[in-house]
């Protein structure tokens, strides 16, 4: 549809500006709210230009400590954070995919039934079983630790429908001449498969990255030391400070770190990410 | 000294299709075995059990006097092309042709060589770095071929290698498939279901029929003496013309109009086949019988004439006449034509084999 009406146009243009207008107002609003020296939200107003603190500010939150309530600095935050998302990001590759693997090339009983548990454990995430699973996690003395952060989030049955279905698309004939080839199930993998997934790889990575540094819930539950705090869920106690007296400036900065990374991954895995979305190099 | 066996070889699939009863071939040292049949008649499946890629259900294969059976296809020192070339897309053309020596622990130095080697005879030095999206059809058909010659094979397996080319290249590719495969003496079995190719291929030709070998010699020994009606009207293009005829004393009877005089002929019913390319035009006094024309399509160099004939089931049948250089016969008008008897072919009209 090619329409070529100036007042459509216009039109056109304005809808989208006010849409990025939208989104970028609040970025813009915790841009400048991170160069203002202390207080400067207090009086209700909100700034729109930058303040001078800026310099001040970052280097406080990020090597000082993350004010407010947090004792500690936020790149701390900013390191538990990328363990826990990177953790869980890996994680649920390497299983579904190895999943993945089995359930597309392997003849063994109750495949089918198998591959539909899975698939149904998409109806369970962790809000859904998050009683239980602290008791599990809780019963294995993995409260405050890494690997009870990362461990409960890591199976993943959207990552492994996905590898399924790009596993299912190449041609049994190319599986052939790699048999015929003395390419055993190990070799077949590494050699052939991983390398002909890898722009799905990197779709997964990018949209699981993102899931796990938003995790929000499970790190709130359970830590309680601020050691192994991530940065998502302590931009919240950032806020909940009793008597109501929210370091704005420190919070801004915050929630600007916290925006970074994820917008990094995306930025830089972005064109890897597209054509595993949208390609069919097979 | 023979080079592959196949004894009893049978084949039913798990849901209960018998792709295959039972073929017994026996293959010698560099010779080239063309598997053809229409589709579904389970070439594939004969050339997959050869591979190792299907399961053997019934019988023995062995190769070089070794029983396979029940060996990996890494193991059975085969190497195959397949119809769509099965080329690795992340690997160049020089790692694709390295891997399987590379699994099979063949030293670098060693593989480089050869590599180099079969990239001369193919042509293929300029592409070894470019991977498989980067190449043509026709070059991609190559590296396959490629792919298995550097592997030095007891056996070639082929897939209907050729039915994703032009027909140029086609025709090209065959000739050079040909040539290498005389200079490596490589024992082959090579599955198409174009006719052409079997017969210029072939050193022997195996015409499968609903997982039956109906025939199998020489392509001149299917072309001469074709065993079946069924190998009659596959080998040969265009295919032999076929009539339902009674024997009697006066010779084969097609019908009333149409009478073959032959000496000593049994009674009975058969089937009589004459080649296009047999049948000749003649003047009325010579003629054996006269043909209505129904269509004519000029090659250039041939024609071929189509028109209707009636044979012993009352009904005009399509008859096909081939006639060298130009001719244009009216639509409608009657030709006359002499079939010489020693181009005759018949058949038993009941179990379809050669009288
Ligand atoms: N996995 C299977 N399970 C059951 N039947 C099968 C299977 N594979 C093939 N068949 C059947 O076996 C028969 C022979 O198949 P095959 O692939 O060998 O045919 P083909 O001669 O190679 O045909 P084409 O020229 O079309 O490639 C066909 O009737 C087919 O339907
Ligand atoms: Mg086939």
């Amino acid at each position: 549809m090619i329409e070529n009406r100036p007042w459509l146009k216009m039109f056109s243009h304005f809808i989208l500006v006010f849409g990025v207008l939208i989104i970028a107002l609040p970025v813009w609003v915790a841009l400048v709210g991170s160069t203002q020296p202390e207080g400067s939200f207090n009086s209700g107003s909100v700034p729109l230009w930058f303040g001078d603190h800026g310099v001040q500010n970052w280097a406080h939150v990020l090597f000082a400590e993350a004010g407010s309530t947090l004792q500690i600095p936020v790149w701390h935050l900013l390191l538990n954070s990328l363990i826990m998302a990177l953790g869980i990001t890996i994680g649920k590759i390497a299983i579904s995919i190895i999943s993945a693997y089995a359930i597309v090339f392997f003849r063994f009983p109750f495949r089918g039934a198998i591959f539909w548990v899975i698939f149904m454990t998409l109806m369970l995430p962790v809000e859904v079983r998050i009683v239980p699973t602290y008791q599990v996690i809780a019963n294995l003395n993995m409260l405050n630790s890494y690997s009870g952060l990362i461990l409960p989030l890591i199976a993943s049955a959207t990552a492994t429908f996905l590898f399924r279905q790009c596993f299912m698309s190449i041609p049994g004939e190319l599986v052939e001449a790699a048999r015929i080839d003395g390419a055993g199930p190990i070799r077949f993998f590494f050699d052939i498969l991983l390398p002909m997934s890898r722009t799905n790889i990197a779709a997964m990575f990018v949209i699981m990255f993102i899931y796990g540094w938003n995790q929000y819930l499970w790190p709130l539950i359970i830590t309680t030391d601020d050691t192994y705090y991530t940065l998502v869920m302590s931009i919240k106690s950032m806020l909940s400070v009793p008597d109501g007296d929210i370091q704005w400036n420190y919070v801004m900065v915050t929630t600007l770190l916290a925006m970074l990374p994820p917008v990094a991954v995306v930025v830089g895995m972005q064109k890897l990410f597209v054509k595993g979305l949208v390609d069919a190099e097979k | 000294m023979t080079d592959l066996v196949l004894k009893n070889i049978g084949k039913t699939y798990p849901n209960g299709y018998q792709a295959i009863p039972s073929i017994d071939l026996v293959i010698e040292e560099g010779e080239f075995i063309v598997l053809v049949g229409p589709s579904g008649c389970g070439k594939s499946t004969l050339l997959r059990m050869v591979a190792g890629l299907e399961t053997i259900t019934q019988g023995d294969l062995l190769i070089k006097g070794n029983r396979v059976n029940d060996k990996e296809p890494a193991d059975r020192d085969i190497a195959m092309v397949f119809q769509n070339y099965a080329l690795y897309p992340h690997m160049t053309v020089r790692a694709n042709m390295e891997y399987g020596l590379k699994n099979r622990g063949v030293p670098k130095e060693e593989r480089q060589a050869k590599v180099t080697d079969v990239a001369n005879m193919l042509g293929l030095d300029e592409l070894l770095d470019r991977r498989p999206g980067q190449l043509s059809g026709g070059q991609r058909q190559r590296v396959a071929m490629g792919r298995a010659m550097v592997r030095d094979p007891k056996v070639f397996l082929f897939d209907e290698p050729l039915s994703n080319l032009d027909a140029k290249l086609r025709v090209q590719m065959r000739v050079e498939i040909r040539q290498l495969q005389r200079k490596l003496a490589t024992t082959t079995l090579y599955v198409t279901h174009d006719q052409v190719e079997a017969m210029t291929l072939a050193d022997r030709l195996v015409v499968l029929n609903k997982g039956k070998a109906e025939q199998i010699g020489t392509p001149m020994e299917l072309y001469d003496k074709p065993a079946t009606t069924f190998v009659a009207e596959f080998i040969g293009s265009p295919s032999m013309n076929l009539f339902d005829a009674m024997m009697t004393e006066e010779g084969i009877v097609l019908s009333d109009k149409t009478r073959l005089p032959m000496s000593h002929a049994h009674r009975g019913s058969v089937i009589w086949g004459i080649r296009p390319e047999h049948l000749q035009q003649s003047d009325e006094a010579n003629a054996d019988f006269s043909l209505q024309v129904q269509a004519v399509e000029s090659l250039g160099a041939e024609t071929l004439i189509h028109g209707l004939l009636e044979d012993g089931s009352g009904q005009p049948k399509p008859m096909v006449i081939r006639l060298a250089g130009p001719h244009l016969p009216e639509i409608g008008s009657y030709m006359w034509l002499i079939a010489p008897a020693k181009h005759w072919h018949l058949f038993d009209a009941v179990t379809q084999q050669r009288l």
